[in-house]
């Protein structure tokens, strides 16, 4: 009955999940991947000019967002599944290597697929959130400044807590900021919800955040990170610290006058940034393993 | 020609809170349902945004509650009195979220969009949504007909039952015979506005200064819907081309913090200004015949003041679906118990309305100082205010000696 907030023009099943999402235009194919609580519907503003300058854009919905399938079960959204349905997904495309471009939780995602596959890497750009060595470790300062860290302040967040009242909890961690409106209506589907909370439970529970994950590949690709100086959630330095994982070039641009949601809230600067750098360096080298004989 | 529906349970005609609600949970139970709004789309019209904590619960017994919380609904948690008879400074704080268990405070939202939510979840649910509905004409009986305009085209519908809910317009019920006695105590203006960025949006204001009472409900992040109610001989006040802006300044008022800076220095329209005399609807003949049951407002209802109005149409709604859900009978008979519950509940809501508009919508030196008598006679015994009881609890819950004519009496009494 009303127009439905999506541009979604295709659907698989890859990976155990149906994954819905975009393919437009022809050319390098840039992979877009958003977070929480997004949908492919973030890039709405960076999907036409990026296919309009010569690039095929593919944006799913990850699992347990907006059309994609939702498994219930928390295991279902360990970050190597999700990494595993953009594999699945690209392959399934027939795209071998493409630009990488996430955000929010779409940005951890991309870091981690930049590092186990390099070879399917071409250019990566990570917006708002950095690479998990820098991460794993948050400053009181950073917990204490978000709403993004009140899911784990408070592991037991529920799904009724966040409902109560008329969303009154989750609108008051949202604030003003992003789709506010939008999210509760996607996430009152039927289990969207848990879906997207399943994203926190399966990864980085307070217990997990403690263990020391060292040892990260190095990312080879040529990589972009972007934060913005609104950013309520995340600090600088979870980026800006990102430098010494990135053995590729590395360049980091600071947006101001936008909040967590960089793509809605200075649509043309990041649209420029991107255009600007997604295959203009040449792609890594990526040292073929020796094979013993 | 007219195209003709076969195998239709019920037809609901008007798409408010009442008709789209009751619409969602029949389809929900497996009934076969068409509603019928003539909106071609959901616009603001200016219909009651604050809604009691009693009607969310009847909002979450029907299963529609999500629309609230989801189509913008914000909870208002504190409501804190500010009024010409106090000093700013001293207004008191009443917190609303704990009057009806598993319900928290009362709650602001934007009509229209809450409405669309509904007929969306009736829609999902296997409803026909017909949008643009034009002309809908009941006839009641034993097998009751609708017929209406869509795109140009006749259509013809002989459902089981007929619900009546086109709101105070009362298109179904004149054309089954039931007229309304109609009373107008003053008129009212609202506006929904955005900017109110220094109102706490927790917190909201119900009072009277000069010749207006004034009402500020939070709808979260800023926005708010503004109502005034203002005497009938007032009432070309904010028309013309310069009534939004007078009406915005008319919330400079000494009585709150700041002069109310907060709300006539920030806010930004976001809909129409709309206008409308406070009317209590009398059915005058049965809601209940052959083949026809009215709801919500075209069943008759209360003084818009006491902030009822949804309450009472999702009570309305409520009663019917589980008539309609419940067993075989749908004959007149069957909605007995809902037209003796709504009598009841309807005599007390006019009663409290009565004492609301007279203390709050009546104006001058005699009525400030009435309201200043009350205040401190509540202020005093707090059993005196249990009329406001009305607006967090449903109305059979409110104590009986709250209905009595000696409890007006001594509310009201010009001398100590
Ligand atoms: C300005 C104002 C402020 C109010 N404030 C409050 C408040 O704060 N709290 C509160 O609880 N109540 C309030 N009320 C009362 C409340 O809005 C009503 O009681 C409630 O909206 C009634 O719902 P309803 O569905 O019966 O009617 P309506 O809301 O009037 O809905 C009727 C629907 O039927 C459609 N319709 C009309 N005629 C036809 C037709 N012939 N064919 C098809 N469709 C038709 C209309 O387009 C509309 O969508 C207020 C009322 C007004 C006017």
């Amino acid at each position: 009955m009303t127009t439905k907030d999506t541009l979604l023009t295709d659907s698989a099943h890859v990976n155990g999940v149906d994954i819905a999402y975009v393919d437009k235009g022809e050319g390098d194919p840039v992979v877009l991947l958003h977070g929480f609580p997004d949908s492919h519907y973030l890039w709405r503003h960076q999907i036409d000019p990026l296919v309009e300058a010569g690039f095929r854009v593919i944006a799913p919905d990850l699992r347990g967002f907006g059309g994609s399938g939702k498994p219930q079960e928390v295991e279902a959204y360990d970050m190597r599944t999700i990494v595993n349905d953009v594999v699945a997904l690209t392959q399934h495309l027939g795209i071998s290597k493409a630009h990488i471009v996430g955000h929010d939780w779409g940005a951890a995602i991309a870091w981690m697929y930049a590092f186990l596959m390099p070879r399917r890497v071409d250019h990566l750009a990570v917006l708002s959130v950095g690479h998990p060595g820098v991460f794993s470790t948050p400053s009181i300062e950073q917990r204490a400044a978000s709403w993004y860290m009140l899911f784990y302040q408070f592991p037991g967040v529920s799904e009724q807590l966040l409902r109560r009242n008329g969303w009154r909890l989750f609108k008051e961690i949202m604030g003003g900021e992003g789709d506010h409106q939008r999210y509760p209506r996607e996430l009152a589907k039927p289990g969207a919800l848990t879906a997207a909370l399943n994203y926190y439970r399966a990864n980085r529970s307070p217990e997990s955040e403690l263990r020391v994950e060292g040892n990260f590949p190095p990312v080879l690709a040529p990589t972009l990170g972007i934060w913005s100086s609104g950013d309520k959630a995340l600090l600088e330095e979870g980026m800006t610290g990102s430098a010494k994982f990135v053995k590729g070039s590395w360049r980091y641009e600071r947006v101001e006058d936008a909040s967590h949601w960089i793509p809605l809230d200075q649509p043309e600067q990041v649209t420029k940034l991107l255009l600007g750098f997604l295959g203009t360096e040449k792609a890594a080298a990526v040292p073929t393993r020796r094979r013993r004989l | 020609m007219s195209v003709e529906h076969t195998g239709v349970d019920v037809v609901v005609v008007g798409g408010g809170i009442a008709g789209a609600s009751g619409a969602a949970n029949l389809a929900a139970n497996g009934l076969s349902v068409v509603l019928l709004e003539k909106q071609e789309t959901y616009q603001d019209i200016v219909r009651g945004e604050w809604i009691a904590p009693w009607g969310l619960r009847e909002a979450q017994i029907l299963g529609v509650e999500d629309a609230f919380g989801v189509g913008g609904a914000w909870e208002i948690r504190e409501w804190t009195q500010w009024d010409e008879t106090v000093a700013p400074a001293e207004a008191e704080t009443v917190d609303m979220t704990r009057f009806v268990p598993g319900v928290g405070g009362p709650m602001s939202f934007p009509h229209h969009t809450v409405c669309e939510l509904m007929a969306e979840q009736a829609e999902e649910s296997g409803a026909t949504v017909v949008m643009g509905a034009q002309r809908a004409t009941v006839t009641a009986g034993l097998h009751p007909e609708v017929r209406y305009t869509h795109q140009g085209e006749d259509h013809l519908i002989r459902p089981r039952m007929v619900i009546g809910a086109t709101g105070r317009g009362c298109t179904v019920g004149r054309q089954v015979g039931v007229s309304m006695a109609t009373s107008v105590h003053h008129w009212g203006g609202g506006l929904r506005v955005s900017g109110l960025d220094d109102w706490p949006m927790d917190v909201q204001a119900m009072g009277t200064e000069d010749d207006k009472m004034f009402m500020v409900f939070p709808q979260g992040d800023g926005v708010a819907r503004l109502y005034i109610n203002f005497p009938t001989a007032n009432r070309e006040r904010y028309r013309g081309a310069e009534g939004m802006s007078r009406f915005i300044a008319d919330f400079e008022l000494a009585c709150l913090p700041d002069r109310g800076k907060a709300v006539y220095a920030a806010a930004e329209p976001l809909g129409p200004l709309k206008l409308w005399p406070s009317v209590a609807m009398f059915p005058e003949q049965p809601i209940v015949m052959d083949g026809v049951v009215l709801v919500g407002d075209e069943a008759g209802n209360a003084d818009t003041v006491l902030g009822t109005g949804l309450s009472c149409s999702l009570r309305d709604t409520r009663a019917v679906c589980e008539v309609l859900t419940g067993g075989d009978d749908w004959s007149p008979g069957a909605f007995d118990a809902y037209l003796a519950e709504r009598k009841f509940r309807m005599e007390r809501l006019h009663f409290g309305a009565d004492i609301i508009a007279k203390l709050h919508c009546e104006f001058g030196p005699e009525a400030a100082a009435r309201r200043r008598r009350v205040r401190a006679l509540m202020a005093d015994n707090f059993a005196a205010s249990v009329t406001g009881l009305l607006n967090m609890v449903p109305p059979e819950d409110v104590p009986d000696f709250g209905f009595s004519e000696f409890f007006a009496e001594r509310l009201f009494r010009e001398t100590v």
